[in-house]
């Protein structure tokens, strides 16, 4: 019996989703033939209830995504993040710097008191998560990687070291030498370094390390030139949940 | 023809006759001798081409035999045959003239081709060589000699260059963002050899970041085999201290459990260096004796200006000069200035190290507990990047991999590191260098002491690569070295010689054993018992450990707790705590998995023979202190006393409860049992393992105590025994660590400077005072 | 006394979250509402405080499908603010990722979004069975599209390589090269593509509106030109407001636009109205034989009009690599000056004009900004289409109804998780 997979999506841009298709023929055929795809509105119309693994991405941003969200964890009996939004929260949390009223105020002005939001989380701040696919967006292959780990019933492999070691592994000259600063020395590496093999430097999209020494990193970003202030920015676009909830 | 005529005196019949018939049939004359004396005589009327002779002969030596053949026919090249090869032995065989040796048993075909080259090689030499290209004057080079240096211009380097990448893949040192890199050249002028240093090392292209060693396909009939990559390619431009960490890869990888993978890419390297003239201001060479070499190159560059000194380091190298270039005799002020110009680069190094790099193992030893590496250590980011640029690490992770039909797979291995967090946790959790000053020290030990005193080369080559990618200024071995110098003297680590041997093409293959019962023990715990396909017997002893592979999930190790002497298969007690456990546990009886080994030393039998023996198992500690258990009740008059105390944190918890019950009948052992807490239908005592120590009468020196547990456990028992005056010596335990390739490479499960997989997992007290990792 | 009832919720094959209700009693509308309650995602109040440098990258993200729409607009408004003017390269090599992404988007759209329900199935996967070989054209030209970007920007969702002032890394020749031969063979795979669509029925139905695209007198415009409205002319960016007159509908979620009629239509078809003069050859070819011409007012055939722009794209591309290669790429040192101003991007993406309007002060710090997506100015003209062609299918089954509203919407291809407002419903 093939495994049912379903897709589901909060407050995002349905990008993670949407790279979920984003393989060769066979590869296709090759999924289609080990999960059966049961519930996935972005290209689907036929939905079932009844699946084994769920994939959420998105973070939850209104009260009324709460309970859509227990109700797939319910009817799930593995549920995995997709996506960084699903997994810390995303740029979605740069709102929550403000306060909702003043986030409100801003986008629909005298019309504000017409609309809810409560301040961005991630999903396992609402529900039990068992597995994290990181990444904004993450790549296909760890998707991939974590849907045949759990066909083959062992736990997904995902680093707990820093982008640094897989920057070097792609011989990059490392950005701080190149008048950039970083965060890849806190944050987990599974992105081949991406975004420093194509000329950019580390956001920290996939989150912290589980024991990140993030004071050392601080200290280099100002050794580097950065002010507090800029610091203090470097982490709020990704890492905005996870400071708050140190 | 005299050369083809080979002489091969061993004192075994088999192995005379057997290699005699082979090399008649490839054509050779073959003649034999049972004796040292009797070879003696008989090269005093023949003349041989070559001479197999074994190092153990009854009477005259294999070594004296050596001696006295190099004195009587010099000519005669010699081929030493062993089984028990030796440093000692080896190093003085070859000093006496012996051009290699293999171990027996002998693969037949390899000593025909060694034959075979030893002699065609001599033809070779009694012909007239390589013609090399003539320039109008100085002299014509007509005999290109490894060792010797020649001029060779740009323009003949640039033709050379690009001839050879018509031919082979030709790397060499780029720039890319302001830095140098090592990279597919594909223009001479791309090159640039007069770099500082590279951002990575060139050892990349002999070991890289990610690497296949197995192909495999699941199913029925599982497939499993080894993958290499042999693509030829030539380095350029390397400086001499990163020749220097090439030939510490290759004492690492060749010398002791060949490996397929590094071997087959080594071999079809070419490695033409070049003089380090603009040191970059992190390095520290010359301080580690590596910012010159003499060996390890087969071409070596120097530039003296407007031209190169090329200096042919082997015959490989000697060939490509003769093939693809134009040389000529180096004049008396060319010789000079290639000596001026290493000279005036000598002095362009500022940071140095305090103290000669001998004396680097003992300072270190002597500051394990320096609060130095507590305090450095505080801004460490454990980012990896100083592993990840160092030419002298070599530490890997192997892992599988399936595609998405579930079908194929690989299992490959890449780069890892010590300053990785994770690195030294275990399965259960369990992190044995957990916090950041414990890594750190170590990489400085590794670098300092281990290395030099495992393998007889520098740890660290000095290229200040790590202190320039360190983001927080921590990770120079220099600055880590000089703040804790102190006097002292050091002794000269062994030399070794590197010698290509044969590879072992399966190294990193399981073999298939097939699960022939499988029983529950609890409820996490089962006992499954297995047997080799191709029926042998494992062939292992108690206390050792073997890699258990499921292709697809990964390879786990696991002590063996059944003893040799039972049956002909093997017992595997497995806890079920991570992914290969996990499947492990789900098996059917009749399901094949792979397994390699047996790995690892084992309980010391020879030593507590005769002995009255204490055993003490704690826990899960009883599975692998089973074999040793069963071995003993089986070789039962070999022993005397034999105590085996057990503890289970509860009833319930209790294993192998029919053996239990037999054990505490049996007159043959003294059984004492305890669990930390009892339950309302439990009899017995009830207590911590120590609490069944001190009622015990032992004669502590006779007694020899073996103890397995979980590590918490040892402490408080060693101090038992200890109070019942038993001696280090006599306090055996069975550590536990990550254990990954068992070849003694991965690094994984490193305590100090010994590889707990080689040298382990059974140590006494007395070994382990001196392991100070060890203490937990 | 018929009875219809049609509660669509969430409905599926869009980008994003809609609903569509229509109640009707006896041949009279009751309630007929396109709604689209999505999530807010307030990233005008996000970006408010990020440095200039990282603001193209979170405006990326306000959308995963058109991202790379999202991102040039809004590194072309930081320009503009900034007085920063793009080289000629950079910009060869903007437009060339730009057609990546409308390959990609119109391809996903029409056949894996829309064709299933010319097919009579749910989605695309059945297909695989009884239509294979057009489930694996369609993914090879999702795949070329994915590594076109990929060559220029290292991915296609949320692009890496295009920064303001430029690109930090250059595509690899070899790669355009070799990616050159294969948008040649999309070509070809194209064509097998108008087969099949000549064979399908498109539903027919008109209703005149205005339609407002961007138009550049140099070439189809989609990164380039000023507005051009059907009814109004050419209007200038900065005059952009006046043209989308955004409002709100109290507790709906969306914000409505009008300009000179009650509603205005972006996107394809309004592109293909205003410049359909200006298409390649291949372009024009297909669209003769899909028998689209200008000016079209079916908005049924978006769709296939997006088809005639993948054939535009395609050619178009291989046009801009033999410019490329042509030239030879040079690094070209991007040094930004920091100043304060505003500015306003402006691109068409897949699914009609999109609006970045940014301020920044003296440090290069956003201090407003103001983004006009696509699909909240067609919301208004799916609302007014359905109300014209529900009177006229009123009395079909009501499974009918639904099926083909359902159509009607996903027609547009709407991309409603790009709500950075929220949509409103009008209930008449």
């Amino acid at each position: 019996m093939k495994p049912k997979v379903a897709f589901f999506d909060f407050t995002s841009c349905e990008g993670c989703q949407l790279d979920a298709l984003n393989l060769e023929a066979e590869e296709l055929i090759d999924l289609l033939n080990t999960v059966g795809i049961v519930n996935f509105r972005e290209v689907m119309t036929e939905r079932e209830d009844n699946y084994d693994i769920a994939f959420i991405e998105g973070s939850i941003s209104r009260e009324s995504e709460i309970p859509r969200l227990q109700k797939i964890r319910s009817q799930a009996k593995i549920v995995v993040a997709l996506g960084a939004c699903a997994c810390i929260g995303g740029v979605n949390c740069l709102k929550n710097h403000l306060s909702m009223e003043e986030a409100l105020e801003i986008v629909y002005g005298n019309d504000a008191k017409y609309y809810d939001t409560i301040p961005a989380r991630p999903i396992n701040a609402v529900v039990t998560t068992d597995y994290y696919v990181r990444g904004c967006p993450p790549t296909t292959t760890e998707l991939l990687g974590v849907i045949k780990a759990l066909l083959l019933g062992k736990k997904p492999d995902i680093p707990n070291y820093p982008v640094c070691v897989e920057c070097k592994m792609a011989d990059n000259v490392c950005v701080f030498e190149r008048g950039m600063t970083c965060l890849g020395p806190v944050i987990r590496a599974g992105c081949n370094a991406i975004c420093i093999n194509n000329g950019r430097h580390c956001w920290g999209c996939r989150g912290l390390v589980d024991d990140p020494n993030v004071d050392s990193e601080k200290d280099i970003l100002q050794k580097y030139g950065l002010t507090v202030a800029q610091v203090v920015e470097k982490f709020k676009i990704y890492n905005t949940y996870a400071e708050v909830a140190k | 023809m005299v050369t083809d005529s080979v002489l091969i005196v061993d004192d075994e019949p088999i192995v005379r006759e057997s290699i005699r018939d082979w090399l008649k049939d490839a054509g050779y004359q073959v003649t034999t001798a049972e004796s040292g004396e009797e070879a003696l005589r008989m090269i005093e009327t023949q003349d041989f081409g070559v001479m197999v002779v074994d190092i153990r002969l009854p009477g005259k030596t294999g070594i004296e035999v050596l001696r006295e053949v190099k004195a009587q026919r010099p000519q005669t090249k010699s081929i030493i045959i062993t089984a028990y090869p030796s440093v000692d032995t080896t190093v003085e065989a070859m000093r006496l003239g012996a051009i290699d040796y293999l171990i027996k048993p002998i693969a037949p075909d390899d000593l025909e081709r060694l034959i075979r080259e030893t002699i065609d090689s001599v033809r070779r030499k009694s012909m007239v060589t390589t013609e090399v290209e003539i320039l109008p004057k100085p002299p014509v080079v007509e005999v290109v000699e490894v060792k010797k240096a020649f001029v060779i211009t740009k323009e003949s380097l640039k033709s050379m260059i690009e001839s050879l990448s018509r031919e082979i893949e030709v790397v060499g040192v780029k720039s890319r963002h302001g830095k140098y890199v090592y990279d597919k050249i594909t223009n001479f002028e791309e090159l640039c050899l007069d770099y500082d240093i590279t951002v990575t090392p060139p050892t990349k292209y002999l070991l890289p970041a990610k690497e296949t060693l197995l192909k495999f396909k699941l199913g029925d009939k599982t497939k499993v085999e080894p993958v290499t990559d042999a693509t030829p390619r030539a380095i350029i431009g390397l400086h001499p201290y990163d020749i220097k960490a090439i030939e510490l890869l290759d004492e690492a990888f060749i010398t002791t459990n060949p490996d397929p993978n590094y071997i087959a890419r080594r071999r079809n390297t070419i490695i033409i260096g070049g003089d380090s003239l603009n040191p970059s201001l992190k390095s520290f060479t010359p301080s580690m004796g590596t910012h010159l070499t003499e060996t390890g190159f087969d071409l070596m560059l120097t530039d003296i200006g407007f031209d190169y000194m090329v200096t042919v380091g082997s015959e490989k190298g000697a060939e490509l000069l003769a093939k693809y270039a134009e040389v000529r005799e180096p004049t008396g002020d060319e010789i000079a200035k290639q000596k001026a110009v290493r000279d005036e680069a000598q002095t362009k190094y500022k940071t140095l190290l305090d103290i000669p790099k001998e004396r680097l193992p003992k300072l270190l030893e002597e500051n394990y507990d320096n609060p130095y590496w507590e305090s450095r250590s505080k801004t460490c980011l454990s980012c990896g990047s100083c592993v990840m640029v160092c030419p002298t690490c070599f530490c890997f992770d192997i892992q599988d991999e399936v595609s998405l039909n579930l079908k194929d797979g690989e299992r490959f291995r890449q780069w890892d590191g010590c300053m990785l967090v994770d690195f030294a946790k275990v399965a259960t959790g369990e992190n044995f260098r957990h916090d950041k000053a414990s890594r750190f020290r170590h990489r400085m030990f590794r670098k300092g002491k281990y290395i030099v005193e495992k393998y007889g080369r520098v740890g660290c080559v000095g290229c200040g690569r790590c202190a320039t990618a360190c983001l927080a200024d921590i990770a120079s071995p220099l600055e880590a070295f000089n703040a804790i110098a102190e006097s002292s003297r050091i002794k000269e680590a062994a030399i070794r010689i590197i010698r290509e041997t044969r590879p072992e093409t399966e190294l990193y293959v399981p073999r298939l054993a097939e699960l022939v019962t499988v029983r529950e023990l609890t409820t996490r715990e089962k006992v499954f018992e297995f047997g080799l396909r191709d029926g042998k017997p494992l062939g292992h002893r108690p206390g050792q450990f073997v890699e258990v592979s499921i292709m697809g999930i990964g390879e786990a190790p696991i002590s063996i707790s059944s003893s040799p002497s039972r049956d002909g298969t093997f017992q595997l007690a497995v806890r079920n705590v991570g992914n290969v456990t996990n499947a492990l546990h789900k098996l059917q009886k009749r399901t094949l998995v792979g397994v390699r080994g047996p790995f690892g030393n084992g309980f010391p039998l020879e030593t507590l023979e005769g002995r009255d023996l204490l055993l003490i198992a704690g826990g899960i500690g009883l599975f692998p202190l089973r074999s040793l258990i069963q071995y003993a009740l089986d070789h039962r008059s070999s022993f005397d006393r034999v105590i085996l105390l057990f503890g289970a944190r509860s009833p319930t918890e209790r294993l192998f409860l029919d053996e239990l019950a037999l054990w505490s009948e049996s007159p043959e052992i003294e059984f004492h049992e305890t669990v930390d807490r009892g339950d309302e239908n439990w009899k017995g005592n009830v207590g911590v393992i120590t609490t069944l120590i001190p009622k015990l009468e032992i004669d502590p020196k006779k007694t020899m105590a073996v103890v397995v547990g979980p590590p918490i456990m040892y402490r408080f028992v060693i101090g038992q025994l200890k109070k019942k005056d038993l001696t280090d010596e006599n306090i055996v335990m069975s550590l536990e660590r990550r254990m990954k390739c068992g070849v003694g490479k991965c690094g994984h499960c490193q305590i100090n400077g010994v590889y707990v997989c080689q040298e382990g997992p059974v140590f006494t007290l007395a070994q382990l005072r001196n392991l100070r990792e060890s203490v937990q | 006394m018929k009875q219809i009832n049609v509660n669509v919720h969430q409905i599926t094959r869009v980008e994003g979250h809609g609903n569509i209700v229509l109640n009707a009693k006896n041949g009279r509308i009751e309630e007929l509402r396109w709604e689209a309650p999505e999530s807010p995602r307030f990233f005008e109040a996000m970006l408010r405080g990020r440095y200039y440098q990282d603001v193209p990258y979170i405006a990326s993200r306000i959308c995963g499908i058109c991202s790379i729409a999202h991102s040039t607009a809004s590194i072309q408004a930081t320009e503009a603010a900034l007085g920063i003017q793009p080289s000629a390269q950079t910009l060869l090599l903007r437009k060339l990722l730009y057609n990546a992404e409308m390959l990609e988007s119109h391809v996903l759209h029409v056949l894996f979004l829309a064709a299933p329900d010319f097919l009579g199935v749910g989605s695309v996967f059945p297909l695989v069975e009884t239509h294979r070989d057009v489930v694996l054209m369609a993914l090879r030209l999702k795949r070329l599209a994915y590594n076109l970007a990929e060559i220029l920007a290292g991915r296609k969702t949320h692009p890496l390589s295009c920064v303001v002032g430029g690109f930090v890394k250059l595509p690899n020749v070899n790669e355009l090269e070799t990616i050159r031969e294969r948008l040649g063979h999309a070509l070809v795979d194209l064509d097998t593509v108008v087969e099949l669509f000549k064979t399908l029925k498109v539903p027919d139905f008109i209703r005149e509106t205005e339609y407002i695209a961007l138009k550049d007198p140099k070439e189809y415009a989609f990164i380039t030109g000023e507005i051009a409205s059907t009814d109004a002319g050419t209007i200038p960016l900065s005059d952009y407001l006046e043209v989308t007159n955004e409002f709100c509908v109290p507790h709906s979620t969306a914000k409505y636009t009008k300009n000179k009629r009650d509603s205005y239509m972006v996107g394809a078809l309004a592109r293909f109205n205003i410049n359909h003069n200006q298409l390649l050859p291949r372009a024009k070819q297909a669209a003769k034989e899909l028998e689209l011409v200008a000016p079209c007012h079916n908005p049924f055939m978006i769709t296939v009009a997006q088809l005639v722009e993948t054939f535009h794209v395609v050619e178009g591309s291989i046009n801009l690599i033999d410019q490329i290669l042509d030239r030879g790429l040079k690094e070209e040192n991007n040094r930004i000056r920091v100043r304060a101003g505003r500015g306003i991007g402006a691109v068409e993406a897949p699914r009609g004009i999109l609006f970045h309007d940014y301020t920044y002060d003296e440090n290069g710090v956003l201090t407003k900004a103001n983004c006009i997506i696509p699909t909240n100015q067609n919301h208004n003209n799916i609302q007014k289409d359905m109300e014209a062609l529900v009177p006229t299918i009123l009395n079909r089954p009501e499974n009918e109804i639904k099926h083909t509203l359902e159509m009607l919407v996903r027609a547009y291809d709407p991309c409603i998780s790009c709500s950075t407002h929220l949509l409103s419903i009008t209930i008449k």
